[in-house]
């Protein structure tokens, strides 16, 4: 059942079907974030935000990688999200619980409006589309000072107690364990999602929209519907970071924002679901050693750090997992790569 | 009134013209290679620091002028061959990373070398002033950036449009494995492109800095705003893109006169709405006869 | 769950002796942009706290004569989102544990901090981070910077008083930009000025041509301006000269944007220019100079003092002082009532921190650009002695 398929020779990796991956490779990830919050009790501030990225990149997979719906614009998606749960919680309720799902709602509603709007137009033109979306967004923000705090940030937020027992301690236990939950809980409607027929035909569409359409195929409305998963998503994601932080930044909706979560995405390797988690720790992970190092030089170690990857990993991060996993097999690559 | 007119349509073109010269180089690359070049900016910055190292220490502006656009022209000659070259074959996600990578180390390098502080290009001491242009007094730099981009334009216009090396060119841009099976040697005219490009983007920034500071986050900076250029106008298109970089200065400059509170959002509503209205640019290179 | 509440007890009881363990160092956590478009404060910071340990040593006896040595743990916040300052600071608390907490260029990453301080007890020295509410965002927070407030409402009155009677406004879209502007306008206005036109230009703008034009229609005497200390603000005063507004009498009043080290991007156009600020670099305090020579010896002829340097040397002076009064391991709101009222000798010139609001109060200089010996040079020409945060007379704290 292991049997590596000869590896495909497309840009960045080819879809892995289930079967590639064994038990040890589906349950390593998660060891290591239940084992990281017993043995390195002092970074769960830097392993509860790394999460929440991975979950932001998990949703941008889906939109990205597996749909091609190629995105400069999901920090809308996020920052919205943020705000929503941030705003409810100072104006509405307390209970994070409702908050998150509150934000979940209005960003998966954002998502289906601007996804109608947009998503006829391909490629550049609906990258563009997505950047202006994103920067009018950051404005709104910025100006609407009475709801969001403008560029002082949005403050004030106050939780109660998960379930009325768990509260969140400035030692950040909680807020790790509740986003551990809720990247689990994304993770397995992710892994659902792309293995069903519906997720067949989104890699379809991707690789041929066309011919997708003419063997009747909605794709339109395939399109649509990932969009707004995918936005929802990412606004849980954001919703986690208002919670966990206590705060918001209007930073959550810049283009930086944008830009820093697909290149975690693609740098750990799309349409693996599992890139996103290493893309997203080793991009912050990296970022933040180098910056203890000396704080004025990680761009330049992160910057070749992409570099390389591209030039020596066709697939991402996740290229050396498997190049490491086919020498202990002791497998020879067919053919080896372009 | 007339005056008054006049003088708005000064300032955006002004300023229109150092974006078309910064994203010029950009359209032809991503229409000619299909890279998607988010480093093209740090070519722009690299032109302005070196400029602006030159006349801090004494060069003539003219001659620093002269000296970023072969700096940067080289660097993108370098780049182009060892970098870009295998880049070509990969997916735009692919190339969207490094070039960001890129990005990250060209801004880390500016930092290292020039401090983090904006570093000033020290223009002559004419072009700073204003000018009576008859109707009133103007400032003498913007007049400058709209002859430069004027005579740019010019040139490119001539080239692309009557000369043998534009058709092949467009020829490349059309249709590149054609091309290359007639006999072009595609390899050189990616190089040769890929270096102007990147010479006029050192000119663009080098002269332009005036409305658009070097600073080390210059490139990620701007980047928005050339990208705009590009895809408005129509990727490939170098009269697309001349068209959308002015109309694009205008724009802002008429929204920032008279719709000041919404001077932000107008510019990207503008560029929303004509997008959903022609989703391949202004003057889409490829329709076009 | 019961595993989790477990874990989380058996962390708490670690966590507390071991805080108190290490009491030969007091480290402080200085949290600041190092990389992106704010790295400037975290190198100004960085040079002046080790041009002050250099100056007075990194060992400071504390009152039962017991040596202590006090150690600075950098973070680059990386001008990413406050919630990495939320991230780092916890790191510093937890894992460092840092007895005080300093640093901040932008106030969200100071009020995204607030939780932590408070909750760990940490005193907070702000640096920078001029919105004027933010000391009310925990009882453990001082600032040695500034508020913007301060700035604007001196700027106003200065105007009102020095012969302009109508001004116009252009500040900066966000927050402090709004600040500085109603500030201005309340103080000018109420001394008699009017205001005439007020634009507020996108954030990092460096294109001004039309409202430039704007202004020069209007005819104001005077143009005050908010803008964000580099590109924006070099950009604001060159098209300011290139437009003939300077030409036509309008004079250009602003708060942060001539910091001397500013002044060398500006030619000699920006003569004339005035600005209502907290430190004039040229002062001839002997702190001052003190500090400044120190800052060349150790970093080369470019290095010079600024806002950042001085807040950074104050701030690292408030620490040692407190050390040597309290010893390495009082309670954190000790330190903080050690605080208040304190005065020090700053290089800007004298200082207090407000008692009730432990916010700094301090003197507000109106400077000149003008030209002293071939250079660009900021003269103090007029300075309002002892100013509080106006924001915090307007808006008192609720009992």
């Amino acid at each position: 059942m292991s049997a590596p398929t000869p590896k495909p020779t497309s840009p960045l990796g080819e879809m892995t079907g289930p079967g590639r991956f064994s038990l040890v490779g589906h349950a390593l990830p998660w060891l290591v974030i239940a084992a990281f919050y017993f043995l390195v009790d002092d970074y769960l501030g830097l392993g509860t935000q790394v999460m929440i990225w991975v979950l932001f990149a998990l949703s941008l997979d889906l939109a990205l990688g597996y749909a091609g719906i190629v995105t400069l614009g999901h920090a809308a998606f996020y920052g919205l999200g943020a705000y929503a749960a941030g705003i409810f919680s100072i104006h509405v309720s307390q209970d994070p619980i409702l908050g998150h799902f509150f934000a979940i709602g209005v960003t998966a509603l954002f998502g289906l409006l601007s996804g109608a709007l947009i998503l006829h137009t391909t490629g550049v033109t609906f990258l563009m589309l997505t950047l202006v979306i994103v920067s009018i967004m950051f404005e709104i923000g910025n100006q609407a000072r009475g709801l969001t705090g403008g560029d002082d940030g949005l403050q004030g937020i106050r939780l109660d107690p998960i379930f009325g027992v768990f509260d969140f301690d400035l030692w950040g236990h909680t807020a790790y364990i509740y986003t551990a939950v809720v990247l689990f809980i994304w993770f397995v409607i992710a892994w659902r999602l792309v293995h069903s027929p519906f997720g067949r035909s989104l890699d379809g569409i991707r690789q041929n929209a066309r011919r997708m359409r003419a063997i009747g195929t909605p794709v339109w409305w395939r399109l649509l519907a990932i969009y707004t998963i995918s936005a929802a998503m990412a606004g849980s994601a954001g919703a986690l970071s208002a919670h966990a932080t206590k705060f918001v930044g209007l930073s959550v909706l810049s283009l930086l924002t944008s830009g820093v979560v697909t290149v975690m995405l693609i740098l750990g390797g799309t349409r693996r679901l599992y890139g996103a988690f290493i893309g997203a720790a080793i991009y912050y992970i990296v970022q933040e050693w180098t910056a203890q190092i000396s704080p004025y030089f990680w761009e330049f170690v992160v910057g070749i750090m992409l570099i390389a990857t591209v030039l020596f990993l066709d697939g991402g991060l996740m290229e050396l997992g498997d190049r490491g996993a086919r020498l202990l097999g002791g497998r020879r690559r067919a053919g080896g790569g372009e | 009134m007339f005056s008054f007119a006049l003088t708005i349509l000064l300032d955006g073109l002004s300023y229109g013209m150092v974006l078309f010269l910064i994203s010029v180089g950009l359209t032809i690359t991503m229409g000619l290679m299909r890279v998607v070049n988010l480093a093209h900016g740090s070519f722009a910055m690299i032109g302005g620091y070196v400029a602006g190292y030159l006349t801090q220490h004494g060069m003539n502006f003219f001659l620093a002028v002269g000296a970023a656009v072969i700096v940067s022209g080289l660097l993108g000659a370098v780049v182009e061959t060892t970098v870009y070259r295998p880049l070509y074959r990969k997916g735009e996600l692919a190339q969207v990373l490094l070039t960001i990578g890129l990005v990250f180390v060209a801004t880390a390098g500016v930092t290292e070398v020039f401090g983090a502080f904006p570093y000033n290009v020290k223009m002559p001491e004419y072009l700073t002033q204003p000018v009576d242009i008859g109707f009133r007094t103007y400032p003498a730099y913007r007049l400058f950036l709209i002859a430069v981009g004027a005579v740019v334009a010019a040139v490119l216009w001539y080239v692309i449009d009557g000369s043998i090396l534009g058709a092949r060119l467009r020829a490349a841009v059309d249709n590149a494995r054609m091309a290359r099976a007639v006999g072009m040697n595609v390899n050189v005219l990616f190089t040769g492109t890929f270096v102007v490009g990147c010479g006029l983007a050192g000119l663009g920034g080098a002269i332009g800095a005036g409305v658009m500071a070097m600073e080390p986050s210059y490139a990620l900076k701007y980047l928005r705003l050339f990208l705009i250029v590009v895809i408005v106008g129509g990727e490939g298109s170098f009269k697309g893109s001349l068209v959308a970089a002015l109309a694009l200065g205008v724009i802002d400059t008429l929204g920032k006169y008279f719709f000041s509170q919404a001077a932000s959002y107008l510019l990207y509503a503008a560029v929303f709405a004509l997008l959903l209205w022609r989703p391949q640019g202004l003057l889409p290179a490829k329709s076009a006869a | 769950m019961k595993r989790f509440i477990r874990a989380a007890g058996v962390v708490a009881a670690l966590a507390l002796p071991m805080a108190s363990a290490s009491a030969d160092v007091v480290k402080v956590g200085l949290l600041a942009d190092f990389t992106g478009a704010f790295a400037v404060w975290g190198s100004q910071f960085q040079q002046a706290i080790k041009a002050y340990q250099e100056v007075h040593g990194t060992k400071i006896k504390g009152p039962d004569g017991k040596e202590n040595e006090i150690q600075f743990v950098y973070r680059d916040l990386t001008s990413a989102g406050p919630e990495k300052a939320k991230q780092l600071a916890e790191e510093l608390v937890l894992r460092e544990k840092v007895k005080f907490l300093a640093g901040f260029d932008l106030s969200p990453q100071a009020m995204s901090v607030a939780d932590i301080a408070t909750q760990a007890k940490i005193p907070t020295i702000i640096m920078n981070a001029a919105t004027a509410s933010i000391t009310r965002g925990s009882p453990y927070f001082v600032r040695v910077s500034m508020t913007i407030p301060q700035h604007g409402a001196a700027a106003g009155r200065w105007a009102a008083k020095n012969g302009v009677k109508t001004a116009y406004t252009i500040v900066s879209d966000y927050a402090p930009g709004y600040d500085a502007e109603n500030f201005f306008t309340k103080e000018f206005e109420k001394g008699g000025g009017k205001v005439i036109g007020s634009e507020r230009s996108p954030q990092q703008e460096t294109n001004y041509a039309a409202y430039m034009e704007k202004v020069l229609r209007a005819k104001p005497d005077a143009l005050f301006m908010f803008q964000p200390a580099g590109s924006p603000s070099l950009a604001f005063v060159k098209a300011y000269i290139e437009r003939g507004l300077k030409a036509a009498g309008i004079k250009l009043i602003g708060t942060g944007e001539m910091q001397q080290i500013f002044l060398p991007q500006f030619n000699d156009d920006a003569i004339g220019v005035v600005t209502s600020f907290h430190y004039t670099e040229t002062n001839k305090n002997p702190e001052n100079i003190a500090l400044r020579a120190q800052l060349k010896k150790m970093f080369g002829q470019d290095a010079d003092a600024d806002i950042a340097s001085v807040a950074a040397w104050d701030g690292t002076d408030l620490i040692y002082q407190a050390v040597a009064a309290l010893g390495p391991s009082a309670d954190g709101l000790k330190y903080v009532d050690f605080f208040k009222g304190k005065k020090l000798n700053s290089p800007r010139g004298p200082i207090m921190i407000d008692p009730d609001e432990r916010d700094v109060i301090q003197n507000i200089y109106i400077r000149q650009v003008e030209k002293r010996d071939g250079k660009l040079v900021n003269i103090d020409i007029g300075q309002e002695d002892m100013v509080k945060d106006p924001w915090k007379l307007e808006n008192p704290a609720k009992k």
